[in-house]
């Protein structure tokens, strides 16, 4: 079996076996032959991403026992597997961090004709810019970002812009902003009326110079616990995900959710094979699971998030399909763009502006 | 400084004075040497060293540019020290002097704490002494997430401490979020990396001469800070370095317990590590890091050659 | 040594004095605060663990039925038990050479012994994924079964740990007065008996403190064992910061009452077994 090997440059390759094969008498045990595969698979995803008996319900119609382990956020995903897959089959990047893995062949191409249920996949989801007629990754979940907001609190009870987060005072040391570089640039620029993913250094100035002359107003950047702050009262207003927050809204009637008029970010989380996966072939039996209908139903079912599934949303019932907040109307949709992979030196430059923002 | 007449008798009641203490030259009994100086100069080589060395490698190293793209994963190793160039730039230098500050201030806090709580462990009956020590050591066997979650829950706007401060009429304050979270959960996490080194030096510490300097005349205060500390100060400056260098590098309390302000170079290295993947600027950053600590630890060693005190 | 301690309040007696009391209880207090709500939390019927809503063990059961959650306890305890031991062993035979012997470049060794604390973590956690990835320790460890496939882990834990267990020690070893180890000698007693009956009853103290702290320290560590675990070597940590990031749940909460209550056990019967040999100290 193949492990997935690090591209580095030969001589330094041979000198590091050399060092290896010294120090590691123990190491070098004889790997698994590839004449049948293991009835296991570990999946690799992020926290009650799956559905409550999903794990259970695949053991018992294919016979391959899974595992599952979490990870916190896309770059830690990356990281974990960039230095070489540890053993995982399945992951769930989303569609930027799946974009750049493309790019950096840490993902292994798809083989169509064993994942027949392709064919459920909800049609605007059957091909993405991102991955091509979709040769590496099947489409899981999607939805927006937006503000979630107490309707108590808030002025008029409706909020419809990024203004109250990016622009005002009003609200001062009771809103959150999510804590990470991209989200927070990319929907200051969507405020300020450019693309979420513009690389135009005059944009993300006025991107930057907006975020710093708010940061004193912000009382947390939040990485993924908004919605809790929301819900115990530290604070009126916070940029978070939809399906986060509708979770919350679920125990809190005075909770909501909006996308600004201006638009926002659109996402796809996508499930994908990682190089050097230990079993392949378990892992595409996997992936044609999840994207069977009443599979797909559970699923969606137990995390609420909007289903890229055809089939399985057609089994859902009316609470769920026509939730404003789980799927945004057209017209939302239409101001809301996808994130893209823009290179590695656009990256760095999205990092600086960061640390500037955090250090001011 | 203890007064001469109390060197003199710590010295010649000590009989081998400490800093003239007679080591071994290790070629009398090398065996013994060997054997005792094996294992732990294999593990700090091979688990150690040599990982570093790759990562040393790496901060002279940039991003490989294939076809004229930057990659992702590909490194061209060795070529120069851009790195560190941009790690002395202002933005970053202002984030470490940062740290330095908020390490500095939450070392001293923990060192207050601390010392009376090991003096007071070290004082205590002899049968009290293993659960004391055991109750300090326990809320540290807990998950450092959980316990910071738990601080969380006590500081909030709603939390603990607001709500008791709510019943004596007290307007809700701003005890989470900030510079004070953090230096006040540094130091919870830190304390028994103080503690410990600090009950190992004072429970040692030979009673008598406290009873001495008592009789002498001088008061409990004098006997305190002219005896008791400089005859502990080993176990206060492992202590000290014990929990300033962690406190340095931490990045998972200033993210859960700061708020918009509360960014340190642990912070900044992890991004690097992950969001960023600029692995060779991370390290440059780390080894940065390491330098002024470094350099921090020479000072100290080179203080400590300069006055009388005894020896760690 | 230590004196004969005069019952009452002489003025050596500062177990007696007020302050000192008060202030005792006020630090243990602040201590206890955040754990006590911890487990309190434990009994709660909230979700989210935010907001008190009822009292239940139900967290208990639920967490008791969390595989993934028992597995990753059992990785945690079972790392820091053979970690604790291994470091505390090299790390007191560290700070006897270092105390015991002068050699060519001894400042120069202090000074790299050293280096594991003064090192950033998240810098020695990529450095060792980096290392055993390119050796091939990664994939060929975590193949192997279970408790052999933790290695990588131990190994990175011990790395970091002795140096800390070297420090205690030695911070110990400098009150011995060697005339002792002589007198041993001079009665007939060989090197290595000397060293049982004499410098390692005199050490205990030290060594006691140095695995406290190394087992602390493998216990609780996040940032080095996330980059150098893998599938199936889960730390309870590394699952904990997975789970927190959405509110920690009873069940966390529940989960981590048991550990402390098994390291509590384990740790008194440790402090049991050895109390017996501590008589006639001085």
């Amino acid at each position: 079996m193949s492990h997935y090997q690090p591209k580095f440059k030969t001589s330094r390759r041979s000198l590091l076996k050399g060092t290896g094969a010294m120090i590691a008498g123990l190491t070098f045990l004889p790997r698994f032959s590839l004449a049948q595969e293991e009835k296991k698979l570990n999946f690799y995803n992020w926290d009650t991403y799956i559905g409550e008996h999903s794990l259970a319900d695949f053991t018992t119609a294919t016979g391959i026992e899974a595992k599952m382990d979490l990870f916190a956020d896309n770059d830690e995903l990356f990281a974990k597997l960039k230095g070489g897959n540890p053993g995982y089959d399945v992951i769930v990047p989303t569609n930027d961090m799946l974009e750049r893995m493309i790019k950096a062949e840490m993902v292994i191409p798809l083989d169509h004709a064993k994942i027949p249920n392709m064919a459920n996949i909800d049609k605007p989801f059957q091909d993405a810019a991102f991955d091509p007629g979709r040769k590496h990754s099947i489409p899981y979940m999607w939805g927006t970002l937006g503000v979630g907001y107490r309707k108590s609190k808030i002025e008029g009870g409706v909020v419809d812009s990024w203004k109250i987060l990016l622009d005002s005072d009003k609200y001062a040391g009771r809103i959150s902003l999510l804590g990470d570089a991209q989200n927070v640039i990319g929907v200051a620029l969507k405020y300020l009326g450019h693309s979420f993913n513009s690389v135009d250094p005059a944009e993300l100035k006025k991107a930057e110079d907006l975020l710093i002359a708010q940061k004193k107003n912000v009382k947390v950047f939040a990485d993924d616990n908004g919605q809790d702050l929301l819900a115990s009262g530290e604070v009126d207003a916070c940029q978070e995900w939809n399906g986060d927050i509708i979770q919350v809204m679920a125990e809190d009637a005075d909770i909501a959710y909006a996308v600004p008029t201006e638009g926002s970010l659109l996402w796809q989380d996508t499930m994908a094979i990682p190089a050097g996966a230990p079993h392949p072939e378990n892992a595409h039996a996997f992936l044609n699971f999840v994207l069977d209908a009443k599979a797909g139903m559970h699923i969606a079912d137990t995390i609420k998030y909007a289903t890229a599934n055809a089939a399985a949303k057609a089994l859902m019932d009316k609470s769920y399909t026509e939730n404003p907040s789980i799927f945004p109307s057209a017209e939302i949709v239409a101001k809301c763009e996808p994130s893209l992979y823009l290179g590695e030196e656009a990256t760095k430059v999205r990092d600086e502006i960061w640390t500037r923002i955090q250090a001011a | 400084m203890p007064s001469p007449f109390l060197l003199a008798s710590i010295q010649r009641l000590q009989g081998t004075a400490e800093r003239r203490r007679i080591l071994d030259n290790w070629k009398d009994n090398r065996s013994v040497f060997w054997i005792l100086a094996g294992p732990g100069t294999f593990w700090l080589l091979v688990f150690f060293i040599l990982p570093l060395g790759f990562l040393f490698i790496m901060s002279f190293s940039d991003k490989a540019v294939i076809n004229g793209e930057v990659s992702i994963t590909d490194y061209d190793y060795l070529t120069g020290i851009t790195n560190y160039i941009r790690s002395v730039d202002t933005l970053y230098l202002t984030i470490i002097w940062k740290s330095i500050w908020v390490s500095a201030l939450a070392t001293v806090l923990c060192l207050v704490t601390a010392y009376p709580i090991a003096f007071g462990i070290c004082f205590a009956p002899e049968r009290w002494k293993p659960i004391l020590l055991l109750l300090v050591v326990l809320p540290f066997w807990i998950n450092l997430l959980i316990r910071t979650y738990a601080l969380i829950a006590v500081f909030r706007s709603q939390g603990y401490v607001n709500l008791a401060l709510g019943t004596l009429g007290l307007g809700p304050y701003d005890l989470l979020y900030n510079n004070f979270a953090v230096i006040f959960g540094l130091v919870y996490v830190y304390m028994p990396f103080m503690v410990l080194p600090l009950y190992a030096t004072i429970e040692r510490l030979d009673r008598s001469f406290l009873e001495a300097s008592l009789d002498l005349g001088a008061s409990q205060f004098t006997t305190f800070m002219k005896v008791t500390v400089p005859l502990t100060m080993p176990g206060i400056i492992t202590g000290v370095i014990l929990v300033f260098i962690p406190c340095l590098g931490s990045f998972l309390t200033p993210d859960l317990l700061g708020g918009a302000n509360a960014i340190m170079i642990g912070n900044v290295i992890e991004r690097q590590f992950k969001a960023a993947n600029d692995w060779p600027f991370g390290a440059a950053l780390s080894f940065m890091l390491m330098y002024a600590t470094f350099a921090a630890l020479m000072l100290r060693a080179f203080l400590a050659k300069r006055s009388a005190g005894v020896d760690v | 040594m230590a004196d004969q301690m005069k019952p009452g309040s002489g003025p050596l007696d500062y177990g007696n004095r007020l302050w000192l009391k008060v202030l005792f209880g006020l630090i243990y207090f602040m201590l206890y605060v955040p754990i006590i709500t911890l487990v309190a939390f434990s009994f709660n019927t909230d979700k989210r663990g935010i907001v008190w809503r009822g009292f239940t063990l139900d967290n208990y059961v639920k967490a008791w039925n969390n595989s993934a959650l028992i597995e990753a306890m059992t990785n945690s305890l079972m790392i820091a038990l053979i970690a604790t031991i291994i470091s505390t062993v090299i790390g007191a035979m560290v700070a006897l050479m270092l105390w015991r012997f002068r050699f060519p470049f001894k400042g120069a060794y202090e000074a790299f012994m050293g280096l594991p604390i003064v090192i950033p973590e998240i810098c020695m956690g990529v450095a060792l994924l980096l290392f055993f990835n390119e050796t091939g320790m990664m994939g060929a460890i975590v193949a192997m079964p279970w408790p052999l496939n933790l290695a990588n882990i131990i190994i990175a834990h011990v790395a970091f740990c002795f140096p800390f267990v070297a420090i205690v020690v030695r911070s110990r070893l400098v009150g011995f007065n060697r005339q002792l180890e002589e007198a041993s000698k001079d009665l007939g007693a060989s090197e290595w008996q000397t060293f049982w009956k004499v410098i390692v009853p005199f050490m205990m103290p030290g060594l006691v403190a140095g695995a406290l702290l190394a087992f602390t320290l493998s216990l609780d560590d996040f940032v080095i064992t996330f980059f150098t675990s893998g599938p199936e070597t889960v730390t309870f940590p590394v699952k904990v910061y997975s789970l927190v990031r959405r509110g920690v749940s009873p069940e966390i909460n529940a989960a981590s009452t048991v550990l402390i209550v098994i390291t509590v056990v384990a740790t008194i019967l440790a402090m049991k077994l050895q109390a017996p040999e501590k008589s006639g100290k001085g």
